[in-house]
């Protein structure tokens, strides 16, 4: 179910991408894929009924069932990286606005 | 001597760099030499890091890279580049070398991960130092369109490797790749392949997801345009092969849709360079026609001449970008009408940019010719007539707007224009002319090399 | 012996040397230059005619030659040519803007010749066509215009492509580059596309309608000693194309039985005529003395397709005898009109005349050489054309009949125009202090006057060789006697004719001796009905010489040049929708064909 929601939360992002022609707008549309994208990812991880934390002890514990912790190790890389780019994304915005003194891509006369 | 010292070693050197930003440029050259220096000693194989015991690691769990020739082949071409582009660009962009190390710590890592989660990660690390080394572009706009192209280019990626773990378990690429082959279900991974296409068709430059790429070199100088046309296409055109050679299964529509993006790529490519004047955009609409054509090889499964051909324009794009560039900074405009004559009084780079771009046209004599005809000849052995006929089209319409731009070139209009190439960018130009010509003319040693230089598959097969 | 291989390992060093000589000294480098092709000239000529020629390969790497007829008499035209050429450059090469590289890429290109002839792989033919390609494309914008390289290049380029698809798919067929047994394993549908596609490249390289466009450009603006090659030489290149192409694979499309003449021959010859034609009427238009032989080139590429797409042995004696005689004819003409240009500085027709006075033999090198382009006895050309009219005549092609002799009645027209207008007539008197050309550039003149008249007196020996090559084609060639030649109508006899032209010309000669000399005139010295001409060049009759003809078909003239400039323009626009669809500004196109292309996968397959 919640496969569905981060699915939609991805969807939303890339239709304000598709949409929005202002800088920071488009960095939140980033944003809001990025978070789909994470959920969906811890998403994949779960498994029903799990409840043991995912530790390998010394005694015997096959047969239990525990989380899948790959997902959520690859989702803190993913949220870090996604939180470098959004940074990089708004400083290029200060330097646009610096330049342009506009957020909106339309109005600026920048050859492509 | 391990293979992830051509990763850290960078890294550190880039945060170290941070620190001091006077040692920097002298880091890079450092850590450059040693990378170049360091793949002569290392040996072929998979390296385990992480230090989990030894029957976890031959299980193929815990993260691993993989150096095979391939890889080594294009980590020279990679390391060496970014390290003559710097050199190059010594005094002008001195500021550069902290993100020049990051690229080279992202793209070593890129060309060397077998784990697809790692690969997401160095993916995103050489994407970001490509944002700011555009940035030297100083066009905030053009760079801004080209992260967030590709941040969505790159969360696709991870989408389409998320899906893969979550239908087979696994991040390390070659057993992934037994996986897929156990299961044979091919249906079922079309939309994690696509999702994976795209995210690397972004950063390699192919048709449709390539609409950064003109806002980015058409306003590229003397650093950016060798080290985005150059190094990151070679380098993601590497990754892009190993990809579609070992991993990817095109089939049915798949395979319809990625010939029929490919093959649109290369005629749109030339066609666009066709319809431009300026003189950097026929060089970057040219690339995307390369990339393109690089693509289809390694989709037909033509691997060593691909390679070649990565090789061969990474140099030619990198000599072409320069001269071109420093002459648009010299004379302050890049259409062609406004370079006429640019040779006139720089003979020894018209003819070293003469040679190239015959080399890049494939025009006997030079290199591009050589692989030109091989690759062709073994698309030609697998029947392939329509690429080959639709590669050969394309190449008419390079030709023609290749020559019109030497001859405007070479040939004076009504002003004079004096730009100034000093000696270290001669050299460079020379070094790449004389290769592209011994080896067009001597061609015995690229033929030796045989076509199974991709070695994912042995270890697959062989466990 | 002399070895293919070190002919052109010779030829690329020489080039290399010339490079450097021509860089101190132009005239030094130039002398080189002759030398070096005469080399060249002296061991083919001297070992190919016996097949004679070493043709193992010790050094080059994957390059394989074999000695055949055909290519030899194509090699030894060209070389010929050539050798005739380099003459001609130690009084040209100062003016050129790049003369170091001039000679060096002259001698590459006639090493990438002799490859091309010699070669029995389909991959070094290629290799061979392309290397001779760029390197004359580099001398062409050393000329008049810089766009002309464009379009020679464009052309000849479109037209190996095609050569190389074809290529492949032989390869694709046969599994071998070879090009004997490649050809011969080709058939059904895939024998018709590489006859397709090696009929476009020879009519690429030919200059053949409607592929022509770029035969005038290229000629009229190429450097004047290089027009010559193009005309006598490289050109050839598409009729050794065609020659593989109708005659090697002849596909076996369905067949006229009226004329015994599978279609696809028919279609060839059929535009070969319009060749003809076309060539012949736009020549007639033309003013430009260089773009006017062009066009009698096109014409001329015509007469060779058409004799070529006629399966007998008569035809092809005919074609190959054309090939020889159009090389020697066009190279004398151009060579004359490059003499003329130099001295004057123009080749345009209307902007000159008189220049009889000034260069008697350069004069007579012309006149004997469109006498043979118009293929009137005594001179080469009459022979060719005798023997392929003879071949149309019997093969009952009606409408290739009335091309190939209109195109003879037109070449009257238009030949005899840069005679009078530059030769003949008046002279101007901007050119005054003209001279007749050095020495060394008469060499090569009277070379080609000798020889033009030679192969028109006594084709025999000639005739003979050339029935090597259709034996070794695999037809039967023609009954020849060293004074007769025995076609299907009759029996020629050109020693007979030249014997009666030679008397008939020195009664000729005696009557302008004794008979009283005309009175020399001005131009203005003339009765102009009260007008009063302020300007001599209005008199000069070379302006609006047919006009009445030319009113016919002014509109239609230049429909072809149109169509090519659409295409340009055609291609451009649709790199522009290419830029608009692919390349905008907008983030949200991109996201666009994401989108667009992952729904339309998982329409298919998924959902």
């Amino acid at each position: 179910m919640i496969q569905y929601a981060s699915i939609i939360l991805f969807v939303i992002g890339i239709y304000g991408l598709f949409v929005s022609k202002n800088v920071i707008k488009m960095i939140v549309s980033l944003n809001i894929m990025e978070i789909g994208l994470n959920i969906f990812i811890i998403s994949i991880g779960f498994v029903g009924g799990g409840a043991i934390a995912p530790i390998i002890s010394s005694t015997q514990d096959l047969g239990l069932i525990f989380v899948d912790p790959l997902p959520q190790a690859l989702v803190l890389t993913a949220i870090v990286i996604g939180v470098g780019t959004t940074a990089l994304a708004l400083a290029f915005a200060k330097t646009i606005y610096k330049t342009y003194n506009t957020f909106e891509l339309d109005e600026m006369e920048e050859s492509a | 001597m391990n293979a992830v010292l051509l990763i850290v070693i960078p890294l550190l050197a880039a945060f170290i760099s941070i620190v001091s930003k006077k040692i920097a440029p002298y880091l890079l050259l450092v850590v450059g030499l040693f990378n170049i220096v360091l793949l002569f000693f290392l040996e072929n194989g998979l390296v385990f890091i992480g230090g989990f015991d030894v029957a976890m690691n031959s299980d193929l769990l815990g993260i691993s890279l993989l150096l095979d020739t391939y890889a080594r082949m294009a980590l020279w071409l990679i390391n060496g580049l970014i390290l003559v582009i710097f050199c190059l660009n010594f005094k002008s962009y001195k500021a550069f070398s902290s993100i020049l190390l990051l690229a080279m710590a992202g793209l070593n890592g890129l060309l060397l991960t077998n784990d697809l989660f790692n690969f997401f990660v160095f993916l995103e690390i050489s994407g970001i130092a490509a944002y700011l080394i555009t940035s030297a572009n100083k066009k905030p706009v053009s760079t801004f369109r080209y992260l967030v192209i590709g941040a969505i280019g790159s969360s696709l990626f991870l989408f389409g490797v998320v899906v893969l773990y979550a239908m087979y378990g696994t991040l390390n690429m070659i057993v992934m790749i037994q996986a897929i082959q156990a299961s044979g279900n091919y249906a079922e991974v079309i939309l994690p392949f696509t999702l994976m296409f795209i995210g690397l068709g972004v950063e390699a430059k192919l048709l449709p997801f390539n609409a950064w790429v003109k806002g980015v070199l058409g306003h590229s100088n003397t650093l950016t345009g060798p080290m985005i046309a150059g190094v990151y296409a070679a380098a993601m055109s590497f990754v892009l092969g190993r990809f579609i050679t070992n991993l990817f299964v095109f089939e049915g529509s798949l395979l319809i849709v990625v010939t029929v993006l490919l093959a649109l790529g290369i005629l749109a490519g030339d066609v666009m360079a066709f319809s431009s004047t300026k003189t950097r955009e026929i060089l970057l609409f040219s690339s995307i026609a390369q990339a393109s054509i690089v693509a289809l090889l390694f989709v037909n499964g033509v691997i060593i001449w691909a390679v070649y051909l990565i090789i061969a324009n990474a140099l030619s794009k990198t000599v072409m970008f320069l001269v071109i560039n420093k002459a648009t900074k010299d004379v302050g405009s890049d259409e062609s009408e406004a370079l006429r004559g640019l040779f006139v009084n720089n003979k020894l780079v018209g003819l070293t940019f003469t040679l190239v771009t015959l080399s890049v046209m494939g025009l006997p004599l030079l290199a591009g010719f050589v692989i030109k005809l091989n690759f062709l000849t073994q698309l030609a052995g697998i029947g392939q007539i329509v690429l080959i006929a639709i590669i050969l089209v394309a190449s008419v319409i390079e030709g023609i707007y290749f020559v019109r731009l030497i001859v405007k070139l070479w040939y004076p209009g009504e002003s004079e224009i004096s730009v100034k190439y000093n000696y270290s960018f001669k050299a460079v130009f020379i070094v790449i002319a004389l290769a592209l010509l011994v080896f067009g003319t001597y061609s015995t040693p690229l033929t030796k090399l045989d076509n199974t230089i991709d070695t994912v598959m042995e270890v697959v097969n062989n466990g | 012996m002399a070895s293919v291989e070190l002919l052109i390992l010779f030829l690329v060093g020489a080039g290399v040397i010339a490079y450097i000589l021509t860089r101190f000294n132009t005239f030094l480098g130039s002398i080189f230059t002759i030398f070096a092709v005469m080399f060249v000239f002296v061991s083919l000529a001297g070992y190919g005619f016996g097949m004679n020629m070493d043709t193992t390969v010790n050094i080059l790497p994957g390059i394989s030659f074999t000695e055949t007829y055909l290519g030899f008499y194509f090699a030894i035209i060209i070389v010929f040519v050539y050798l005739m050429v380099s003459f001609f450059h130690p009084y040209y090469l100062s003016e050129y803007k790049y003369k170091n590289s001039y000679n060096l890429l002259f001698l590459l290109s006639l090493a990438g010749i002799l490859g091309a002839f010699y070669t029995d792989n389909f991959l070094n033919l290629f290799f061979f066509f392309e290397l001779i390609i760029w390197t004359t494309m580099f001398l062409i914008p050393q000329g008049k215009s810089k766009e002309a390289a464009v379009s020679y290049f464009g052309f000849s380029i479109a037209g190996s492509v095609a050569m190389l698809i074809g290529i492949f798919i032989t390869y694709n067929v046969s599994g071998t580059f070879s090009i004997y047994q490649g050809l011969a394993a080709l058939s059904g549908t895939n024998a018709i596309f590489v006859f397709v596609l090696f009929i476009i490249a020879a009519f690429a390289k030919l200059g053949s309608f409607p592929l022509h466009i770029w035969l005038p450009i290229a000629h009229g603006n190429a450097p004047h000693p290089f027009s010559p090659v193009l005309s006598g030489a490289l050109v050839k290149l598409g009729a050794f194309i065609g020659v593989l192409a109708l005659i090697r694979i002849a596909p076996a499309t369905g067949l006229f039985t009226a004329m015994d003449l599978p279609i696809g021959q028919y279609v060839v010859a059929i535009l070969g005529s319009m060749s003809i034609v076309f060539g012949t009427l736009m020549a007639i238009k033309e003013d430009d003395a260089k773009k006017l032989l062009a066009y009698s080139s096109m014409s001329h590429g015509g007469y060779i397709l058409v004799a070529f797409s006629i399966l007998n042995g008569i035809a092809f004696a005919g074609g190959f005898y054309h090939i020889l005689a159009h090389a020697l004819a066009s190279a004398g003409a151009f060579m004359a009109i490059a003499a003329v240009a130099r001295a004057t500085g123009t080749t345009k027709m209307k902007e000159l005349g008189g220049m009889i006075h000034k260069m008697p033999i350069t004069y007579l090198a012309y006149l004997i050489a469109i006498i043979s382009m118009a293929g009137i006895p005594p001179m080469g050309g009459f022979i060719s054309k005798w023997l392929i009219f003879q071949a149309v005549i019997d093969k009952g092609m009606i409408f290739v009949g009335i091309a190939v002799f209109f195109g003879s009645v037109g070449s009257f027209l238009y030949v005899f125009r840069p005679l009078a207008a530059l030769f003949l007539g008046q002279e101007l008197t901007e050119y005054k202090k003209v001279k007749e050309a050095p020495l060394l550039m008469l060499i090569p003149t009277f070379i080609l006057m000798g020889l033009n008249v030679y192969t028109g007196v006594f084709p025999g020996g000639i005739l003979k060789f050339i029935n090597n090559i259709i034996v070794e084609l695999g037809y039967t060639g023609i009954e020849v006697s060293t004074y007769e030649i025995n076609g299907t109508n009759g029996i020629l006899n050109p020693a007979l004719i030249g014997l009666i032209f030679a008397v008939g010309s020195g009664i000729a000669f005696l009557i302008f001796i004794v008979l009283k000399k005309s009175r020399k005139v001005e131009l203005m010295d003339t009765y102009t009905a009260a007008n009063f001409v302020h300007d001599e060049h209005l008199l000069h009759y070379a302006v609006d010489f047919y006009a009445p003809l030319e009113r016919l078909y002014e509109k239609q003239s230049n429909w072809m040049t149109k169509f090519y400039t659409a295409l340009a323009e055609k291609v451009r626009e649709l790199g522009k929708l290419g830029k608009y669809l692919f390349m905008s500004k907008n983030i949200s196109t991109t996201v666009f064909w994401i989108v667009a292309i992952i729904i339309f996968l998982l329409w298919g397959e998924v959902l």
